[in-house]
């Protein structure tokens, strides 16, 4: 039938443009930035072979292993942090509440405002001279504990999971409040019928009922905590001396501030890997325990 | 079931502080953004004992605040006409058409709603400075088109895929070709679907940084998150002035927000959430 062939061809370029640019843009350079993660290059003399040279000098480097713990410690932030308290926010909203639109509004703000803005105010509530914090407990009368957050080497991470996990967590608990509001209330009905109510209610009844969400939180939460990084890079930009570094601002240091196109493409090969290997082993976990 | 009088108005309590002090980083800084440097050192809790609003008309001509407005909302609707317009002419083949090659084009476009960005950052640095896009608005438009295609092509194809399988036909009786039937019939059906897209796509190119950070490097071609870092990184001193700047930029997505919250959390949640 030569109506449909034409049709075909008419599809064909239709879709073109969006493929042309797709591909160009987004899947290509994936295979180039493995490709050049072989080169030694700066960008502007001959590229030069070095097999897995940049590879081995990236696994021996010990700021990039300073960078794959803090990005452990970003990732337990997202599990242990976000998720549940998206999920408890998803419960305490989850019921016939006057006023839950405005208490869901004034939760999920925080992830609508770009990172930069979010990592410069919190930068300010850490700041050490006038910052919130420090003034906070000076009013409560805990004026001994003021001091410089994001500088402390012990505190810098947790300063900054703070404000990741106060970034983040509205979005966990709209897709949590989503699945409750899936659950129909027969089933929560009968539950209450078999005596089933408050915690044990929640664990037997409403937990497993969300199993599926719970799954996808997981890995969003996992894969987010990978590619953290405005955050970061405006509050500290990993400093001070590497110490709250993650994975993607040491390959930004290496490809744009060392001119190391070849040595930052390997950073981002094994950044992928990482969160791959990550989400894999989440998948084997949460399997084994159903 | 009814939960106690008692019980409720502890929840809401509770919930009521919580809010607060969530937004809590937000009011400090807009109330300071109103105290003079001076006050704010001496007092940085309290209210200001004179509302200043200098530091607003300050900050917009220090930080070149118009310059990367005009820079971020230029960058960001051209992204969202191309994005939109490119993703549902495709949405539209993919779901109307049961070619093998729709299908793959499909899966294909999905798979994108997974790749890191930071892997592709050298290479796309490299293709814009080969093709001499580097520092121009173009360089980010393409990314960003580029990136969110995948989201929107998924929400579009969901929504269209829900008409009715007779909808062309009569169309097709009347001599309309496809392209006309995309125009005239699919997309404005799609209108709610539309709207979504282009609110999220607002919001992730209003918002970026990393791309900007990488492919801009002149001063007047910044846009908004780039501008403020940057202003923030080097006028340290004037933290009240930033503060008004922070305000002003954090307004329009405010007000954005507000409005048309439910159809952006839709969009922000497609995907983990069903149906």
């Amino acid at each position: 039938m030569h109506v449909l062939k034409r049709t075909g061809w008419t599809v064909f370029i239709g879709m073109l443009p969006a493929l042309v640019i797709y591909i160009g843009i987004a899947l290509v350079p994936i295979g180039m930035s493995f490709y050049y993660s072989f080169f030694n290059w700066d960008g502007l003399s001959p590229m030069r072979y070095i097999g897995l040279d940049n590879f081995t000098s990236t696994l021996k480097d010990s700021v990039f292993w300073k960078g794959v713990g803090n990005n452990l410690i970003m990732m337990a932030t997202g599990l242990l942090g976000q998720l549940p308290l998206g999920l408890f926010f998803a419960l305490m909203l989850n019921r016939g509440l006057r006023g839950i639109k405005a208490y869901r509004s004034m939760l999920f703000l925080p992830v609508v405002i770009s990172a930069v803005i979010v990592s410069i105010i919190w930068g300010m509530v850490f700041k050490i001279e006038n910052g919130m914090l420090n003034g906070l407990l000076e009013l409560v009368g805990l004026g001994s504990w003021q001091q410089d957050w994001l500088g402390n080497p012990k505190l810098g991470m947790l300063s900054i999971s703070v404000a990741y996990i106060w970034q983040n967590y509205g979005f966990y608990m709209v897709i949590f409040l989503a699945a409750l509001q899936n659950i129909s209330a027969e089933i929560k009905e009968a539950a209450v019928m078999d005596g089933a109510t408050g915690w044990k209610q929640f664990w037997y009844v409403t937990l497993p009922m969300l199993k599926e969400t719970i799954w996808v939180t997981l890995v969003f939460a996992i894969s987010n905590s990978f590619r953290v990084f405005d955050l970061i890079y405006v509050m500290t930009a990993g400093g001070p001396a590497h110490n709250t570094e993650v994975m993607t601002i040491y390959m930004y240091n290496n490809a744009f501030q060392n001119m190391s196109f070849g040595g930052g493409s390997a950073v981002s090969m094994l950044i992928l890997v990482f969160s791959l290997i990550a989400i894999y082993a989440a998948n084997l976990l949460t399997r084994r325990s159903q | 079931m009814h939960t106690s009088r008692f019980k409720l108005s502890v929840v809401h309590a509770f919930l009521a502080v919580l809010c607060f002090l969530n937004v809590l980083p937000l009011v400090w800084m807009v109330i300071s953004s109103f105290k003079s440097e001076n006050e704010f050192a001496v007092n940085p809790m309290g209210w200001p004992k004179l509302w200043d609003f200098s530091n607003y008309a300050n900050a917009w001509k220090v930080a070149h605040l118009g310059t990367y407005f005009w820079n971020s909302l230029y960058v960001t609707v051209l992204a969202i006409l191309l994005t939109v317009l490119l993703g549902a002419l495709a949405s539209y083949f993919i779901s109307r058409f049961d070619y093998k090659f729709t299908k793959w084009a499909y899966a294909l476009f999905i798979i994108g709603m997974t790749i890191p960005i930071h892997a592709t950052l050298v290479p796309i640095f490299i293709l814009m400075k080969k093709i001499g896009l580097l520092n121009t608005h173009m360089s980010l438009v393409l990314p960003y088109t580029a990136f969110h295609l995948s989201i929107t092509i998924f929400i579009l194809v969901g929504f269209m895929k829900s008409f009715p399988k007779d909808i062309e036909e009569s169309a097709i009786i009347d001599g309309a070709g496809v392209y006309r039937i995309f125009w005239s019939i699919i997309l404005p059906m799609t209108r709610p679907a539309l709207a979504t897209v282009i609110i999220i796509n607002f919001i992730y190119n209003w918002n970026e940084f990393l791309f900007a950070l990488v492919l801009i490097n002149k001063e007047p071609l910044k846009t908004l998150p780039l501008g403020l870092a940057n202003f923030t990184g080097t006028e340290t001193k004037f933290q009240t002035m930033q503060m008004a700047a922070l305000a002003m930029a954090l307004a329009p997505v405010l007000a954005f927000y507000l409005l048309l919250e439910k159809q952006l959390v839709q969009g922000m949640t497609a995907g983990a959430v069903k149906g």
